[in-house]
This record gives C-alpha cells, structure tokens and sequence, in this order.
C-alpha cells in the first residue's frame, strides 16, 4: 500500500512565493546599497548627534535610536546565510544589506522617580521578507528601591545572556551576534514580564531575573511562516559579577501553541489518515503543540581595560521530534588599540537527530520523514576574525570575516540549501554602526 | 587664578604622560546629607555603571556625569575602569536599548554638577578637586587609593 500526499507536492505554487520572494529581497538590496551609501554620507556629514539633544522637548522624556547598515556576501551560491533564523532568506555571492540592516528608536519618558514607560520599534528584514517596524517593547517599570525593578507589558527576552541586545550592532564588537549560538533563537520580546533583584554578594554584586510572558513572532519554516504567538515563554537567571568578571546560567523554556505549517503539517495529515498505528506514533512524535523547549545556558565574560573575553555555552532540548536537541558554544576576544578593536572568535552548533521511522507500509513517506527530521540539524564551526573602528563618537565601522565549516548535514542556520551545498562558507561582512 | 591655572599646566605638562598620571586630582563627591563617608571603588563603579544604585546609607544613588566631550569624564572612566569613552558609550547602548537601566544624568558643566550634587541627596558626581567647594563631601580619591 502506498499513500499518495496532494498535499506535499505543492513545488509549483511554493516555487513561486519563493521566487517571489527573493525577488523582493534582491530588489530590496540594489535599493539598500544606495540607501547605505546616502544614509552614510549624511551620517558622517552631522555633527555629534549627542550633543544636539541636550534638553528635551518635554520633560523627562527622551527619545534615541541605533541602527546599522549592513553589506555582506559569502562564497556561495548553494545556501544562504542568514543572521537567525527570523530570516526567510539570506547572503549569496552577491553583496546585500538585508542580513545586518536595522534601525530602531526609543522613547523613555520618566513618570516618577520610580517609574518610567519605554516604547521601543525596530525595522529590519524579517519572517515576511519585508522591514515593516515591529513593536518590540513597551512597557512600563517600576524601581521601588534599587534592589528590585519590575517591568510589565512587552519586554525583552534574555534566553542567553546579551540576547536582548542583539539589534543593537554598537554594543558589540562583531558584526552580529555568533550565528552559530543566537542565529536559532526566533523570539525577541513577550507580552508579560520580568522581575530583577540585585544584592551586594561577598565582595561582588549577585543578580537575579525571572520573567515570563506570551510570545507574538512569526518564524519563516521553508515556504510558510509559523505563528508562535501564544506560545508560553517563561525563564529566569543568577548572575554574580565581582571586578572584571561576570558569570551568569540560565534557563527559559517555551511552551509552543499550535502546530507546523506546511510541510509538516501535510506529512503529519498523510501519515495520520494511513490509520497505521506506526505512523499515527510518526504523527504525534512530530507535533509541537503543547510541547516544551528548554533553553540551559552558562557564559562568562571578562572586561577589563581593552581586554574584552565572552564565552558562553547552551543546550536546548525539544520534547518533539520535530526539533532536534542542541548544544552550542562561543568565544569571542577583542583588545582595544587606540579608535581600533580587533577581535576573534570561534563558535560551534551541534545537534542530535532524533530518528524516526513510519514501518515498511509506509515507505514512500519515509524520505519525507527523514529530510524533515534533517532540517533541524546542525553540525558547524564558524571562526570569525574582524576589526571594529571607533572612528567617531557614537559610530563604528566594523569589517568582519566567517569561516562557516560544517558538514553537508549542516542545514538548520542556513536557508535554501541546494542538494550540492557541502557546509562551508566564508562571509565577508562590512557595517557602520549608530547610536543616537 | 594661579590657583586655578596650576593643576592645568600639570595636566598639560603631564599629556605625554599616560592619563592616570595626570588626573590624580579627581574626586568623586556626595551630597552633605547623603550620610555617606566613604566610598569604594567598586560601589563608585556599581553606581556610575548602572549596575547597583545604592548608598551604604540605604538612600538610592544619582550619579551625574560631566558632558560627553569634556577631558574629565574621559579621565574618570580611564580611572575608574581603564575604558575608552567609546567603550562606555556601547555599553550604555546595550543597557538603555534593552531598555534596562539609564546612564548617569549629564550635566551641562563642573558648576552645573556641583549645584547638582548638592542640591539632590542621593546625588553623587566627580570633578577636579581644586573645584570643589564645601557644599558638597569627597567620598572617593583616585589618589589617595595608590
């Protein structure tokens, strides 16, 4: 017996919102690379940007931004490299700004004292193909007294430590956050909230957060894009910081709500309507809905002076089959010179596939099932070496080089692998960072 | 005026040595009735940076900071945390866009901070010491800690 999927077989319309899309994106970055050129004459045309807001409009309200602008290529045309997995598509052999090119800007306006509402909007290229600006904070937090800080309403999400900075290219010394370590991470902010109690601890100071809320993205899964919004995030971590030396664990776990999109979703039709109890079990191993993801992570950073040292490591595991469980890592060292910081680093992303069978009746699906359970799968290094340039207040230049060197199972961090992709890439990224 | 001019020519004469050298005269202040004596320096570090904002008094600190282009704010982060300006300016990028903490209030100038300090109880700032004046107490000497 075999089962004939419709539903599965639908290339010809998803060939065609693939082309689509992609057409988008390259319309996006000729337009881009103008954009960058004017954008960063009139940036270096402007005085200090700081210096101009000195007093505000209304009192106690403050309004700032960040951006960056973006160029970056790899050596391939046989997968596309992207900066997480928010991204439907990403770098080729032709220059793009889309990967790295965001802009956002802030408002805080101080209530009391002890509290203050922030409103946060961010532009970039996301799960739809387009830069429309999303919402990415608004809240309100309450200090009652230094210890404790309260926020309530949409707020940021430190799955792993700096996670909630990520947009913010001036913060940071490479060029984006190691794609290897935060590139799989599809959630930046929820509705709910976070909680945050700091001591005095020995001679250091001791640090806790805990938080929760609702999630309201939308990640990009082959042709269709899944909706996590309403899947329950909840998380927490200590950190002890003493002189030069941070150190932090964590956890977080998401709970998803609803299912896959297609082509899960008619893999898991077809093998569910073979009413073969081997395949109903495929079926249900390869839900998601109600399931739980558990983020555990540890980093350690050391700054001091123009030393500047990250290393953090994490392990994510998926009570789903449709997911394969990870570990990933990071090291990054820079040391200032002057206006110039090189820096280099090294980061991996391994996976555990979960391997799953339908039984002989159902063999024509088998391949299905196996490139499904393959997609999740990562197995890479990425050695990075760059140099970012203080080259005035408020902006930096960076130039950034990654060796990606993976083997050709490697396929969760990229989009669009074609059948000949063999893991390896190298990325040439450049970018002007801002803050104003 | 000599007074005034003198630890400028030291400073001036001192440019070609390394930045601590020549700003040994700043001092970080509190307000009289911050019923603060003394500071450490990983509490002035805890403060300034945004970290932990109290008083061993218990009263919630205010730091103020000299403005952006001004020598002595660069001296005092060099001093406090060996750290370039544009070092510092990340790492408020990182704190205020995650929407998290607030850098110190900038100040227009030294007089401006002074009146700052010591008007305000929780407010603690820094400026050279031949500027200050006894509206305000020292709770923290670079030099005195060498």
């Amino acid at each position: 017996m075999t089962i004939n999927f419709p539903a599965i077989v639908k290339r010809g319309a998803a060939a065609a919102r693939r082309d689509a899309l992609q057409t988008r994106c390259r319309r996006f970055s000729s337009r881009s690379f103008l954009g960058f050129l004017c954008l960063g004459a009139a940036l270096s045309a402007m005085p200090a940007l700081a210096e101009e807001i000195a007093e505000p409009l209304v009192s106690g309200l403050s309004l700032r931004g960040f951006g960056t602008l973006g160029m970056a290529r790899s050596s391939t045309d046989q997968a596309e490299y992207i900066r997480d997995l928010t991204q439907p598509g990403g770098l080729n052999r032709s220059w793009s700004a889309k990967v790295d090119t965001v802009a956002g800007v802030q408002a805080n306006y101080q209530i009391r004292d002890d509290l203050e509402a922030v409103v946060q909007a961010v532009s970039r290229y996301r799960y739809d193909g387009s830069f429309r600006p999303e919402l990415t904070w608004a809240f309100l937090k309450f200090d009652p007294n230094p210890q404790l800080s309260l926020r309530l309403g949409r707020v940021g999400t430190e799955f792993y430590m700096l996670a909630d900075s990520r947009m913010v290219g001036y913060s940071y010394l490479p060029i984006r956050p190691p794609v290897d370590y935060f590139g799989s991470l599809p959630i930046s902010y929820v509705d709910g909230g976070d909680v945050v109690a700091a001591a005095p601890f020995a001679s250091g100071l001791l640090r806790g957060k805990l938080y929760g809320g609702l999630m309201r993205e939308q990640t990009p899964i082959s042709y269709e894009s899944f909706d996590l919004g309403g899947s329950l995030v909840a998380g927490g971590h200590v950190d002890y910081q003493q002189g030069a030396w941070l150190w932090r664990v964590g956890y977080a776990q998401l709970r998803f709500k609803g299912e896959l999109p297609a082509p899960v979703s008619d893999l898991r039709s077809g093998l569910a309507a073979s009413g073969i109890p081997q395949a109903q079990a495929v079926a249900d191993a390869l839900s998601v809905d109600g399931k739980l993801a558990r983020f555990y992570s540890a980093g350690i950073s050391y700054d001091q002076g123009p030393l500047q040292v990250q290393l953090m490591a994490s392990r994510t595991k998926y009570d789903t089959a449709a997911y394969q469980d990870s570990r990933s890592a990071y090291v990054i060292a820079g040391y200032r010179l002057g206006d110039l910081t090189p820096f280099v680093g090294r980061s991996y992303s391994h996976s555990t596939a979960k391997p799953l069978s339908a039984g002989p009746l159902m063999a024509a699906l088998q391949p299905e099932i196996d490139s499904l359970s393959a997609a999740t799968g990562t197995d890479q290094f990425t050695s990075f070496v760059g140099v970012r340039w203080d080259f005035r207040r408020d902006m930096a230049l960076k130039a950034q080089v990654d060796f990606v060197r993976g083997s050709a199972d490697s396929r969760y961090l990229v989009r669009w692998r074609q059948a000949d992709y063999d893991g390896r890439m190298n990325v040439f990224s450049l970018a002007l960072d801002f803050i104003f | 005026m000599a007074r005034r001019l003198l630890p400028l020519l030291l400073c001036l004469g001192a440019l070609l040595l390394p930045a601590r050298e020549c700003l040994a005269e700043l001092v970080v202040i509190a307000n009289a009735k911050s019923g603060v004596e003394r500071l450490g320096r990983e509490e002035v570090v805890n403060i300034f940076l945004g970290r932990f904002r109290q008083l061993p008094s218990g009263m919630t600190a205010l730091p103020a900071d000299l403005p952006a282009g001004s020598a002595e704010k660069e001296a005092f982060y060099r001093l406090l945390v060996n750290k370039d300006l544009a070092d510092i300016n990340a790492y408020w990028a990182r704190l205020v866009f995650s929407g998290r903490t607030s850098p110190p209030r900038q100040m227009r100038g030294e007089a401006d901070l002074l009146r700052f300090v010591s008007e305000t109880p929780g407010a603690v700032g820094y400026l050279e010491r031949a500027h200050l004046d006894s509206r305000v107490r020292v709770v923290f000497e670079f030099s005195a800690e060498r």
